[in-house]
């Protein structure tokens, strides 16, 4: 167990090194130069080229990815060209909008994942089971930013019952996490459903009925706590898809979350806050991912006690 | 059925969006571009607006319906090329790591894990954000490119599991050369399975595009996309409604047509079940109609037992059939007209080769078949409680309290997730009217008595870190503790080796011993029935074929197979000159009915008619039956008839 927590460790370093690898040169091949972008268009050369002086762009392209991981490791992420603010802490102030309403709407669809996934695998072939199948069918063939569009022009638009935009408390959480629930539910449900179905067809389901234990307990004690494992990686595996959700909800709501800033970023060609935000998001799927893995090994006790004997 | 209907649906969707692609700059009545000024933002037919916008138009009053059209050609080519980019790359570098292994194997999979734990969609996204110019090919490469991984991964596991095969071997020594190999016989391996992932990909893929374009980071003017045309939308939503609805329509019922093909080729279609309720039918009438062309002068056992149990019976089953109706609507009959008694404080021994249905027997007895298994006849009576019959509240309380049952995987009957002092002590509490601190206390004493020196150490493991001996002890540690009437014990000693054998069957004599527990026990061991049972049953086939006192039926085995049985083990008490013998032949097909004797076929002493007329039980004994045409008095009358 510590053996593969170092391993784990060690591994996620890697990754997160590439991660910054990769978007430090990904964004200097696709935008090119960027002292250009940072003036206007028709800027005459000695002004550019004064700008690529201060900007250290003169240097080869791997002293300039020296001074980026020192700047990185020192927590600098540059300064914005519109406006003079840190690229750090204009990040830092979006990421926990991100992360809460990532939070939310992975709680909400956890409870309904497993609520309907249950549901389903102990009525296989009912209506109930139908019902929830039809529902992954279309859930999972909806695209997010239209069902967005859509529940704005219903709910915000016509009826008024919800905010559309802006952030004026718990109702604005509502259309937003719908949006991104929509979209995480299905794979959510289908693997529990798919889960449960096999954890009770296991011989220690049998023996704990031979035993007299209550169909509830068996239910909520020895199925879920086995059944419930493959939950745990998959909501590790979709933070990717949750991350890139809040890119299309997060402008369509207007949640001041770290997708928004990359994407007004991006629109506005701001080079070092685009650099920062995906660089954040990023970082921060790999240590999510890394959270997840060492979580499942400490709930599920065959992993967590392997070769510790 | 459902699945091949849905799967047509699917495929005709696809196959009618390819159709659209193709023949968009026939099919269009306008070109995606062209504007029409004095026609702005025209409502579609079904809403007031005429028929030469039949979807109405935009805010620069182009067409809709045309460059909906138009936005289907570039979501299919876009999709359709980038799944193109990904698969092949996927299947080169899955092949070549598959098929070369060591360091080319571990380089690309590790190459595959590293990209893996990126957020790819987002580095996407950055890309053709920083780009100023779009074009097909641009989005094509940035989200063709990423999916390798998938497809590799799957090539990679199909091919490392055939080049294990031996004609694939056998081709390597002969000197096939690699290439060669790969195209004969790894290629139409993994043909199988990557249709199925491609159409997942390419589901992704349309919703990947789509999004881009909605983002403003896919095609650029003039190329048109549904994304774009759903993004123009939003900005007149409020009057003109249909424009950001019509696209997203579009998307959806595309990836829903490719979702159902997928489906389509995955699965059939499951049964109805719940997992708790296995459906019982009762019959009312005993099984006493096996087979009534066969008279005989010798009185039936049926008739025999037919009346009241006796008092010094605890379990009473006559006549048990269990059925397993299978998929394409034959039957499977796993158990047959089953009769035995269980004496107070009595051990009776099951014996009988597996497929014989002594396991399906104990599990109907506490009504814990898996489904589609079902009771078909029968009854069963524990002290006056009718098993097959009471409601399943009052069976819960007989199942642990009064009837406990031990299984064949000691392992699997633990919960591999709770500690054995969870399930130990979850067990007293369920069954026996105490509190914590007690049970634990009782837990801690039955430990004991079954032989582990230090139970609060075993409680506080896992049963996957306890042997096949100890979880065994652990299982009958929970009987000790809750002491039930009836033990039924299957298989309990099979997965263990020698030594633990004789341990638990000691555990299991002192059970009945010390506790009054009458026990069942089964196995196809007819040497251990021999050691610990006062009575046996020999099961064939789903039928008793010979019961009586264990010592005579081990002594005089009156029945052809129990014969048989007792040849195919090795005897100390018979010295080593005898010769072991097998059995010829298999067990009888179970969802055939046939007329005569089960054994029939394998018997060395058969008659002709065996094959014809069912043998009933007849009474071979004091308290002793046998199965067998061997013991009817009037062989020669019965054939006649």
């Amino acid at each position: 167990m510590l053996l593969y927590t170092i391993r784990r460790t060690a591994q996620m370093l890697v990754v997160v090194l590439c991660v910054v690898t990769l978007v430090f040169l990904l964004l200097r091949i696709a935008a090119g130069d960027p002292a250009r972008l940072m003036n206007a268009p028709d800027a005459p050369d000695d002004v550019i080229e004064a700008t690529r002086e201060r900007l250290g762009l003169d240097e080869p392209i791997y002293i300039q990815y020296l001074y980026f991981l020192r700047d990185l490791l020192g927590g600098d992420l540059g300064q914005s060209f519109q406006g003079s603010y840190s690229v750090a802490q204009v990040v830092f102030a979006a990421l926990p909008n991100t992360a809460m309403l990532a939070a939310v709407t992975v709680l909400v669809s956890t409870v309904i994942a497993l609520a309907l996934g249950i549901g389903a695998a102990l009525t296989r072939g009912s209506w109930l089971d139908r019902s929830v199948q039809v529902y992954v069918a279309f859930a999972q063939s909806i695209p997010s930013f239209w069902l967005a569009v859509v529940l704005v022009l219903v709910f915000a638009v016509q009826l008024g019952w919800l905010p559309a935009v802006d952030f004026t408390g718990p109702s604005s959480f509502v259309l937003p996490v719908a949006t991104m629930a929509v979209a995480l539910t299905p794979i959510l449900i289908r693997t529990i459903r798919q889960s449960f179905i096999e954890t009770l067809q296991q011989d220690y389901i049998r023996a704990a009925r031979a035993r007299g234990i209550a169909q509830r307990k068996i239910l909520l004690v020895h199925t879920l706590k086995v059944a419930s494992l493959p939950l745990v990686t998959l909501i590790g595996l979709q933070s990717g898809m949750i991350l890139a959700g809040s890119y299309v909800v997060e402008n369509i709501f207007n949640w001041p979350g770290i997708g928004k800033l990359a994407v007004d970023a991006l629109t506005s060609r701001n080079f070092p806050m685009v650099q920062g935000a995906v660089l954040i998001a990023a970082v921060t799927f790999v240590l999510v991912n890394f959270v997840v893995d060492m979580l499942y090994t400490t709930l599920d006790p065959r992993i967590r006690l392997k070769g510790a004997s | 059925m459902l699945r091949r209907k849905t799967a047509a649906i699917g495929l005709g969707g696809i196959g009618l969006l390819i159709f659209v692609a193709v023949a968009a700059p026939w099919i269009a009545p306008y070109e995606p571009a062209a504007q029409d000024l004095s026609n702005v933002l025209a409502p579609p037919a079904w809403d007031g607006g005429d028929w030469s916008y039949p979807l109405g138009t935009d805010a620069l009053g182009r067409d809709v319906l045309s460059r909906m059209i138009y936005g289907a050609r570039s979501s299919v080519l876009i999709s359709a090329c980038a799944m193109l980019i990904g698969a092949t790359l996927g299947l080169l570098t899955g092949l070549v790591a598959g098929f070369f292994g060591r360091f080319v194997d571990t380089l690309i999979m590790r190459l595959g894990d590293i990209q893996l734990a990126l957020p790819f969609i987002l580095i996407a996204i950055v890309i053709l954000g920083m780009m100023t110019e779009r074009s097909p090919v641009h989005l094509i490469v940035v989200l063709g490119i990423p999916a390798w991984i998938v497809y590799a991964r799957v090539v990679r596991a199909r091919t490392l599991a055939e080049r294990e095969q031996d004609y694939v071997r056998a081709a390597e020594t002969i000197g096939a050369r690699p290439l060669r190999r790969i195209f004969r016989y790894v290629l139409p391996q993994v043909r199988s399975v990557l249709p199925a992932i491609a159409l997942i990909d390419l589901s992704h893929l349309v919703v990947m595009e789509s999004t881009l374009s909605f983002l403003g980071f896919g095609l650029t003017s003039p190329h048109v996309s549904w994304g774009q045309i759903l993004a123009d939308g939003r900005q007149n939503m409020v009057v003109a409604p249909w424009l950001p609805v019509l696209p997203g329509i579009a998307i959806m019922l595309t990836v829903l047509c490719i979702n159902l093909a997928v489906e389509g080729m995955r699965s059939r279609v499951e049964p109805r079940r719940r997992w708790w309720s296995t459906r019982w039918r009762r019959s009312g009438a005993t099984r006493t109609t096996l087979d009534m062309a066969t008279a005989a002068s010798r009185p039936a056992v049926d008739e025999l037992q037919a009346g009241p149990t006796p008092d010094d019976v605890l379990l009473d089953v006559r006549g048990l059939c269990v059925d397993f109706p299978t998929a394409d609507g034959r039957v499977v009959q796993a158990v047959r007209g089953v009769s035995f008694t269980v004496g107070r404080g009595k051990i009776l021994g099951i014996v009988g080769e597996s497929g014989s249905g002594k396991s399906v027997t104990s599990y109907a007895l506490l009504r814990l078949l898996s489904a589609p298994g079902r009771v078909s006849a029968g009854t069963a009576m524990f002290d006056g409680i009718d098993l097959l019959g009471v409601p399943e509240r009052s069976m819960r309380r007989v199942r642990g309290r009064r009837i406990g049952m031990i299984f064949q995987n000691p392992v699997g009957s633990l919960n591999p997730v709770l500690t054995v002092g969870y399930q130990i002590v979850e067990a007293i509490r369920t069954n026996r009217d105490v509190d914590r601190d007690a049970a634990v206390e009782l837990a801690e004493k039955v430990f004991r008595d079954v032989g582990f020196g230090d139970p609060p150490h075993i409680m506080k493991q896992y049963p996957f870190r306890l042997s096949g001996g100890q979880n065994q002890r652990v299982m009958i540690a929970m009987t000790m503790a809750i002491e039930p009437e009836l033990l039924l014990a299957d298989e309990p000693t099979t997965a263990l080796d020698v030594t633990t054998q004789a341990q638990v069957l000691d555990q299991l004599r002192r059970v009945r011993d010390e506790h009054g527990t009458s026990i069942v026990i089964i196995s196809h061991d007819i040497g251990l029935i021999g050691e610990i049972a006062d009575e046996v049953v020999v099961m064939y086939a789903g039928e008793v074929c010979e019961s009586g006192p264990t010592e005579q039926v081990l002594r005089e085995p009156r029945h052809p197979y129990t014969q048989a049985l007792l040849e195919s083990v090795p005897r100390p008490e018979a010295g080593v000159t005898t010769e072991l013998r097998s059995i010829p032949g298999e067990l009888p097909d179970p969802t055939r009915e046939s007329g005569g004797c089960p054994f029939a076929l394998r018997c060395s002493s058969v008659m002709d008619l065996c094959h014809t007329h069912r043998p009933k039980p007849l009474t071979v004994g004091p308290a002793w039956s046998a199965a067998c045409h061997l013991y009817s008095e009037d062989k020669a009358e019965v054939t006649q008839r």
